[in-house]
C-alpha cells in the first residue's frame, strides 16, 4: 500500500458514523449495490463482518468475493481501509 | 501395495465399503448398489492415490490418513463446535462461527484438508505420524507463542474429538475385520494414540524434529547467537573492569606521589596551624575561656 486512494484517506480520516457502504475503499457503485441487496447497507455492517472474522485478511477477502464478487484489488482496498480504520478508531 | 492398483470395480462390495470407511468417506445410508460405492471410491480414494502412495507401509498410511480425515468427514455436516474444533486442530483459531461466517470456515477447513492431502502426496506420511503436517507444526508454535489460554483450549477440543471418534466405532470394526493384519486397535486406543500426535505430548517431537537436520552452518549460527547475548554482558563487565582498573591505576599513580599523605599532611599542618592561630587568638581575646579549658 504505497499509495492509497482518496477514498481510502477519506474513510480512514474520521469515524465512519452512518456512512454508506459505498464509501468504503474498493467498494464502488456496483459492489455497493450488491452488498446493499444482501443487507450490508452501511459501512459499519461490513465492519461488523470484518470484525467477526477477527480481522482475518484471507477470510474477509473470501467473504467479500462471495458476497459481492469483488476482485482482488477491490478486496485488498476494502480490507486495508477497514483495517486502518480499526487501527485508528477501535 | 495392490490395494490401489486394483480397479475399484473389481473389488468386493465389502472391500469397497471398508476402503471408503478407511478414507472417512461418508457411506451412503443403508445398503446401496455396488456401483455407488465404486463411484465413491473413484471419487474420494483413487483421486488421492493416483498422485501417490507408493511406500510399503500403505496399510499403515491409509489407516493414518483415515484417522486424519475421519475427524472431518464433511465440514457442512459438523456442528459449529465441531467445526471450530476441527479448524483448531489444523492450527486455525476460528472466530465466532455464525450464519455469516460458517460458510467461510467450512471452505477454509476443506482447503486445509486438501493441503493436508498434498502433504501426504509429497511423501510426508511419517510427518503425518509425528507432526500431523507442516502447517500444524508452524501454527503449533504460533499457538505457543501466543497466549496460554489458546493452549489450554486445545485439550478440551480434543476430548470432543475423542467423543466424536467413539461414535464411529462400528465403522472401525468393519475395517478391522477386513484388515486383521493391521492390528486395528479399539476406539479408545485410537483416540489415545492420536492425541499424542497432535496434542501436547506430540509437541516435543515436533520441536525435536527441526533441530536434528540442522546443517553445520545453522548450528554455527546458533552457537554464535547463543554467545551473542553474553557478549553484551561481557563487554559491560569488561568496561566496568577497565574503568575500575584505570581508577585504581590513577589512584596508585597518585599514591606514588603520596597524595594522601601529602593531603593529610597539608590538612594536619593546615588545621594545626589554624588551631594554633585560633588558640593564640583565643588566648589573647578570651583568656578566661582558655583558662576554663
Amino acid at each position: 500500500m504505497s499509495s492509497t486512494s482518496q477514498k481510502h484517506k477519506d474513510f480512514v480520516a474520521e469515524p465512519m458514523g452512518e456512512k454508506s457502504v459505498m464509501t468504503l475503499a474498493g467498494i464502488g457503485e456496483v459492489l455497493g449495490k450488491r452488498l446493499e441487496e444482501k443487507g450490508f447497507d452501511k459501512a459499519y455492517v461490513v465492519l461488523g463482518q470484518f470484525l467477526v472474522l477477527k480481522k482475518d485478511e484471507e477470510l474477509f477477502r473470501d467473504w467479500l468475493k462471495d458476497t459481492c464478487g469483488a476482485n482482488v484489488k477491490q478486496q485488498g482496498d476494502c480490507y486495508g481501509c477497514l483495517k486502518e480504520w480499526c487501527d485508528a478508531f477501535l | 501395495m495392490p490395494l490401489f492398483v486394483e480397479d475399484p470395480a473389481h473389488l468386493s462390495k465389502s472391500r469397497l465399503k471398508s476402503d471408503l470407511v478407511a478414507h472417512s468417506v461418508a457411506l451412503p445410508p443403508g445398503e446401496s448398489k455396488k456401483q455407488l460405492y465404486v463411484e465413491l471410491h473413484l471419487k474420494h480414494i483413487d483421486r488421492k492415490t493416483c498422485a501417490g502412495f507408493s511406500s510399503d507401509e500403505d496399510d499403515q498410511e491409509t489407516q493414518d490418513a483415515a484417522e486424519e480425515n475421519r475427524e472431518v468427514p464433511d465440514p457442512s455436516g459438523l456442528t459449529d463446535e465441531d467445526l471450530k474444533a476441527a479448524l483448531l486442530r489444523h492450527g486455525v483459531k476460528a472466530g465466532p462461527i455464525v450464519a455469516s461466517t460458517r460458510a467461510l470456515y467450512e471452505r477454509k477447513l476443506k482447503k486445509l484438508l486438501q493441503s493436508d492431502g498434498h502433504g501426504q502426496l509429497n511423501g510426508a506420511e511419517k510427518g503425518v505420524l509425528y507432526s500431523d503436517s507442516e502447517e500444524e507444526e508452524e501454527t503449533g508454535e504460533e499457538d505457543d507463542a501466543e497466549s496460554d489460554s489458546e493452549g489450554e483450549k486445545q485439550p478440551v477440543e480434543q476430548s470432543d474429538q475423542a467423543q466424536q471418534e467413539s461414535s464411529q466405532e462400528p465403522d472401525k470394526d468393519a475395517f478391522k475385520d477386513l484388515f486383521p493384519d493391521i492390528k486395528a486397535t479399539p476406539t479408545g486406543i485410537y483416540a489415545s494414540r492420536r492425541r499424542p500426535i497432535k496434542g501436547a505430548a506430540g509437541r516435543p517431537v515436533q520441536y525435536a524434529y527441526p533441530d536434528t537436520p540442522a546443517s553445520p552452518m545453522t548450528l554455527e549460527r546458533r552457537e554464535v547467537e547463543r554467545r551473542l547475548v553474553p557478549i553484551h554482558v561481557q563487554l559491560l563487565v569488561f568496561l566496568i573492569l577497565a574503568c575500575l582498573l584505570y581508577f585504581i591505576y590513577v589512584c596508585v599513580e597518585d599514591g606514588t606521589l603520596n597524595p594522601f599523605v601529602a593531603l593529610l599532611d597539608s590538612l594536619h599542618q593546615g588545621s594545626g596551624s589554624e588551631d594554633g592561630l585560633l588558640l593564640q587568638a583565643k588566648t589573647q581575646d578570651t583568656p578566661a575561656l582558655y583558662g576554663q579549658e
